[in-house]
């Protein structure tokens, strides 16, 4: 896995050029492509009654998308790298699928998307629904809502949650990938009081030694690569235990997987990496279960 | 004969306009919409002249005038940047590349910065193609 190619979706409400800037640190790791995309909601150059289509509208939105467009692209071209843009009216969601596949990006990068509360409540997220229909890794950058300061080079200090399924071979592709731009990553498995409660106490030290193994293992690989790592085992809710370790750590961005779900079971069951990217304070990056 | 000129350009309405003021004066236009179908019809069109955009999808014109300027074959075509991108930015760009380890490419034959005059452009074209 690699990531050379970036793409940057903006509102211009939620990620600025600060944002883009404090992810450069991806260089190092090969980035040398960011391609911007600014959707322009249709609702806001509709058809309206008396008044028809907006036109002017339409061509003030998008001559302002490309006046901050280029005034970004200028700082990217001349440090020598390529820079794309598209600006485009319709819904965020297929934009974001459809030029991630033209350009063919690594990576994409977004804040949260709103949507209306009744869309929410039948469709789902936005953020959801992304994850669900690609199978690019997906950065949700929530870097507004952060006590640091925007500047801060979200790659630098990692927590890792893996769940040892199929994805997180996939996750840790990814990560060792960025290794030029990490200095720290806390590599985290959480164990389920329900599991483990159900146990002997003999088996549930089997358990724990097991996981810790599999942990060792894992950090292994990052010392070879020259990347301080250090494992560690939680107890209790996924989605808690995770957060609680990327603040004991200070973490600066949340690293993990997906896995495969029917779309109903994970609307009513729900998945611990949409409620993270949904929720979390910090930056979550997130990798799909290969076939999404 | 008319001088065929290429115009690469992501934005409709300025595709339009070039095109419009092509053909006011002469020209063939021909059109591509970003960098790489740029590359693609100057190799099957062989144009006299390029009017290149710079910020678009898929290929941006930076790259593809670098690519231009670094190929045997299409190195002597003329080249028109038509662009809101500065000229500033784009001598840098092109020195950041060479910077990398690519070669020393020369600078375009004229550079307009968005929005042009029609008049500007027509007697642009029509001091380097006569």
């Amino acid at each position: 896995m690699k990531i050379n190619t970036m793409l940057f979706v903006s509102e211009f409400e939620e990620l600025w050029f600060d944002a883009l800037q404090s992810l450069m640190g991806l260089r190092k790791c090969g980035l040398n492509h960011v391609v911007f995309l600014h959707v322009i909601k249709r609702e806001k150059v509709a058809m309206r009654r008396g008044t028809g289509f907006l036109k002017q509208e339409e061509v003030k939105l998008k001559e302002i998308a490309d006046i901050r467009f280029i005034d970004w692209a200028e700082t990217l071209f001349e440090e020598g790298m390529e820079v794309g843009a598209h600006i485009a009216i319709g819904n965020v969601l297929p934009k974001i699928i459809s030029v991630s596949e033209i350009e063919n990006v690594d990576l994409i990068v977004t804040a949260r998307i709103e949507r209306g509360k009744f869309e929410e409540l039948y469709a789902g997220s936005e953020i959801s629904e992304l994850l669900r229909r690609t199978s690019k890794p997906v950065l949700v950058y929530n870097y507004l809502s952060q006590s640091s300061k925007a500047g801060d080079d979200p790659f630098e200090r990692l927590l890792l949650a893996l769940d040892w399924s199929v994805s997180s071979e996939r996750v840790l592709d990814l990560v060792l990938a960025l290794s030029g731009a990490t200095k720290r990553v806390e590599i985290v498995h959480v164990l389920s009081e329900k599991e483990v409660g159900k146990l002997s106490k003999m088996e549930a030290h089997k358990l724990e030694r097991e996981n810790k193994k599999r942990l060792d293992d894992v950090c292994d690989i990052f010392v070879k690569e020259r990347i301080d790592a250090r494992p560690h085992l939680y107890i209790g809710q996924t989605e808690e235990q995770i957060k609680k370790a990327a603040t004991e750590h200070k973490s600066s961005m949340i690293v993990l997987g997906t896995r495969k779900k029917s779309i109903w079971k994970e609307k009513w069951v729900g998945s611990i990496a949409h409620s993270l990217a949904e929720n979390s304070e910090l930056p979550v990056l997130i990798i799909p279960a290969e076939g999404s | 004969m008319a001088k065929r000129v290429l115009n690469v350009e992501d934005d409709p309405d300025i595709r339009t306009f070039v095109s419009t003021v092509l053909e006011e004066n002469g020209y063939t236009p021909i059109m591509a919409k970003d960098g790489e179908e740029g590359i693609k019809k100057v190799r099957e069109e062989k144009p006299d002249l390029i009017i290149l955009d710079i910020l678009m999808p898929k290929q941006s014109g930076i790259k593809m005038y670098h690519d231009l300027k670094t190929d045997d074959s299409l190195k002597s075509i003329p080249v028109v940047m038509l662009s809101g991108v500065s000229r500033r930015t784009f001598l840098r760009s092109q020195a950041a590349l060479t910077e990398f380890g690519d070669e020393t490419v020369p600078e375009p034959q004229a550079y307009l910065e968005k929005p042009v005059e029609p008049e500007d452009l027509a007697e642009t074209l029509k001091k380097i193609l006569g």
